[in-house]
């Protein structure tokens, strides 16, 4: 006689809610991508960033880009040392209410909602911790430096010490030491990547890389050129952004190049409501804050999110071709060019916006603050003030993933728009 | 002369003001509830019938509020902080420099300029701390109507300190009170305090020196939360007849 054993409730039940939450998951992303599909500035040429984000789990993007993948939870790693190996980064976020869901047990009630939502994303992969060959976080926020530890409680995924490399942040910007330390990060991390690849950094590899990637940001500042211009709504510009990471970067500025004169030849919208989008990140398919500026008759024309605008620090100037030269080039560009708030020393936020080159185009600043993100909240209160004194309306909005306090934004936000006319 | 229309369709109650030149010669209210468009009509029916005055004399219908678009008669939407600021300003013949209002699920709070422009506003997030709603909550726990809450805070003890104003939180923080045989009085008194508090903090630093403080919205009616407030903020805190119809009148107002 044999006995089957009968399965665990526990697991059961737990499968179920996967299947559930999976499922919704699902939908949510295909009424996001049809509602931009439906939209009347939908053109052909954007339809390649939709395909690419209607399917943006790893193993999809694996086989797309035909590369090893190594995760990285933050920008601060540089994008170009990954190229030069041969491998494609992929940025974990997730912009999904619904998957928020799996990771609620185990965790502070109140943590960032994109990393929270990123962690239960991840349990509906099967194989996800497979799908990557290595795992780089930088140490910026508490909730990224904490984020490996809170995988392997809350969602039972634990990344072996060998192919986790944190690459420690100097929280300071202006003073050489830190520069100097950042540098030692930097050739850490290429130690790390030359083990991990069983390849030996190439200088040539290099500077194609960071060749690449300059190609990358040209028709990223291109767009935003065409952004300030009003011809390049917010829900595209982010869109085109954050398909990014799901396809190789030659791919994705190929696609963008195409997408431009659709952009170029677009109507310009009347002057009047046009802001700066600040603050905490904006990723698919949570595009709530970005339609209901939209329905409030706000444009924006810039932001500093770094779902966005701050996709690249800036095209890297090579001078030096020697590995030193290119490296420190690199590590230069990363640390002095970032504008995220978790720097200590961090005018450049401030100046960032009001710079007189981007200042000229808007009439205000919305500042978003996603609940326990704790960065930007912070910095929501100091560059209110500067910006204030610089004549820039400001308003500030604190939401979540979810789309119950749509209403109330949209209040706000209408008066908002108000308020810029008076 | 022609007439004008303001809806203000909100969380709790649909208001709407019948206004002639810059005068309100008539008013409404009933509550929110489902098929907002006919109720709303209803009440413009039931205004103009009362008045003597026809369909043809009006000029035009703005609707605010959280259900501005539900009216399908509306010419034309604004949103309710604009509305309020218009409306307020107005009544008070230019006057009011800061405006508290709280509506069925918000607080507001708006700077004017000497002309009447919004210079800064805030508005709570999505927690109905400290709003209408949480009052008709409090006023059902402790049975009592809320109309009777001004009268009854004045008698209650000045010291007791609620720490909620979360709906959730305050529920059993007032069971406890109670239990522990707190008067009525007593709690109410505590609460208004608690739910000046939480104005404050949104006040505080935007307090104008000079100019005054204005209070609107249905809670306005209660005038032991105005006397919490003043306490809180240390300024005189006014209140004009019929508060909870000022953004209504401000719609209107946007017509011209
Ligand atoms: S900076 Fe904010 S959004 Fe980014 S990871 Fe940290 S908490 Fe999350």
């Amino acid at each position: 006689m044999t006995m089957t054993a009968s399965p665990n409730p526990a697991d059961s039940r737990r499968s179920r809610l996967l299947g559930k939450v999976g499922q919704k998951d699902q939908s949510l992303h295909q009424q996001q991508i049809d509602q931009l599909r439906s939209r009347a500035d939908f053109t052909p040429e954007l339809d390649y960033f939709l395909q690419v984000m209607e399917n943006p789990w790893p193993a999809a993007v694996s086989e797309r880009t035909g590369r090893p993948l190594a995760a990285i939870l933050c920008l601060q790693a540089p994008l170009e040392l990954f190229q030069a190996f041969g491998w494609q980064p992929f940025k974990i976020y997730s912009g999904s209410y619904v998957t928020g869901r799996l990771a609620a047990n185990d965790l502070p009630a109140i943590m960032c909602p994109m990393l929270r939502s990123a962690l239960g994303a991840m349990q509906l992969q099967s194989g996800f911790l497979s799908s990557f060959r290595a795992w780089v976080l930088p140490t910026t926020c508490d909730w990224v430096v904490k984020f490996t530890e809170m995988m392997k409680i809350s969602a039972g995924l634990a990344i072996e010490e060998t192919s986790l490399h944190r690459l420690e942040l100097p929280h300071l910007k202006d003073q050489d030491d830190s520069r100097e330390r950042w540098l030692e990060e930097i050739y850490k991390l290429k130690k790390f990547l030359e083990k991990m690849t069983g390849r030996v950094l190439k200088p040539g590899k290099l500077r194609e890389a960071l060749e690449t990637y300059q190609r990358a940001y040209a028709v990223l500042s291109r767009l935003t050129e065409l952004r300030r211009q009003g011809a390049v709504p917010a829900v595209w510009f982010t869109s085109i952004a954050n398909s990014f990471f799901y396809d190789t970067a030659e791919n994705w500025t190929a696609a963008v190049a195409r997408a431009l004169p659709a952009f170029e030849g677009r109507p310009r919208p009347g002057a009047g409501g046009r802001v700066f989008l600040a603050g905490s990140p904006i990723f698919f398919p949570n595009f709530k804050l970005l339609e209901l500026m939209e329905e409030a008759g706000l444009t924006v024309v810039a932001d500093d999110l770094c779902s966005s605008e701050r996709l690249f620090p800036g095209a890297v100037n090579i001078s030096d071709h020697s590995e030193f030269g290119l490296l420190s080039a690199l590590a230069e560009r990363y640390h002095q060019g970032c504008l995220c708030p978790t720097f200590a020393d961090n005018d450049r936020r401030v100046n960032n916006i009001i710079n007189p080159a981007k200042r000229e185009y808007f009439e205000g600043v919305v500042f978003q603050v996603l609940k326990g993100c704790h960065p930007y909240d912070l910095e929501s209160f100091s560059l209110a003030g500067p910006l204030q004194a610089e004549g820039l309306k400001f308003l500030r909005l604190e939401t979540d993933y979810t789309a119950e306090d749509s209403q109330n934004l949209l209040t706000r936000l209408e008066a908002y728009r108000h308020h810029l006319e008076a | 002369m022609d007439i004008k229309i303001g809806l203000d369709l909100g969380s709790t109650a649909i208001k709407m003001v019948v206004v002639e030149g810059d005068q309100i010669i008539g008013r409404r209210v009933a509550p929110t509830s489902p098929g907002q468009d006919a109720l709303a009509q209803k009440l413009i029916d039931g205004a103009l019938a009362e008045l003597g005055r026809k369909p043809a004399e009006i000029r035009g219908v703005a609707s605010t509020g959280y259900g501005k678009k539900l009216f399908t008669g509306a010419g034309m939407n604004i949103d309710e902080i604009s509305a309020n600021a218009l409306g307020l300003f107005r009544l008070s013949g230019g006057q009011a420099r800061t405006i508290i209002n709280i509506g069925g699920q918000d607080l507001k709070v708006l700077n004017l300029s000497e002309a009447g422009k919004i210079t800064d506003f805030r508005m709570n997030d999505k927690c109905a701390a400290g709003t209408g709603r949480f009052f008709e909550l409090v006023a059902r726990l402790l049975d009592t109507p809320l109309e009777r809450f001004g009268e009854l805070s004045r008698a209650g003890a000045p010291d007791l300190e609620l720490n909620n104003t979360c709906v959730v939180f305050a529920e059993s923080e007032i069971v406890s009170l109670l239990a522990r045989g707190e008067s009525r009085e007593t709690i109410i008194r505590g609460l208004h305090g608690s739910v000046a508090r939480r104005v404050a903090g949104m006040v505080h630093h935007q307090l104008p020196d000079d100019g005054a403080v204005y209070l609107d919205g249905g809670p306005a009616n209660n005038p032991g939360l105005k006397a919490a407030l003043e306490d809180e903020l240390m300024v005189e805190v006014k209140v004009l007849a019929e508060p909870q119809f000022t953004v209504a009148y401000g719609a209107a107002l946007a017509l011209s």
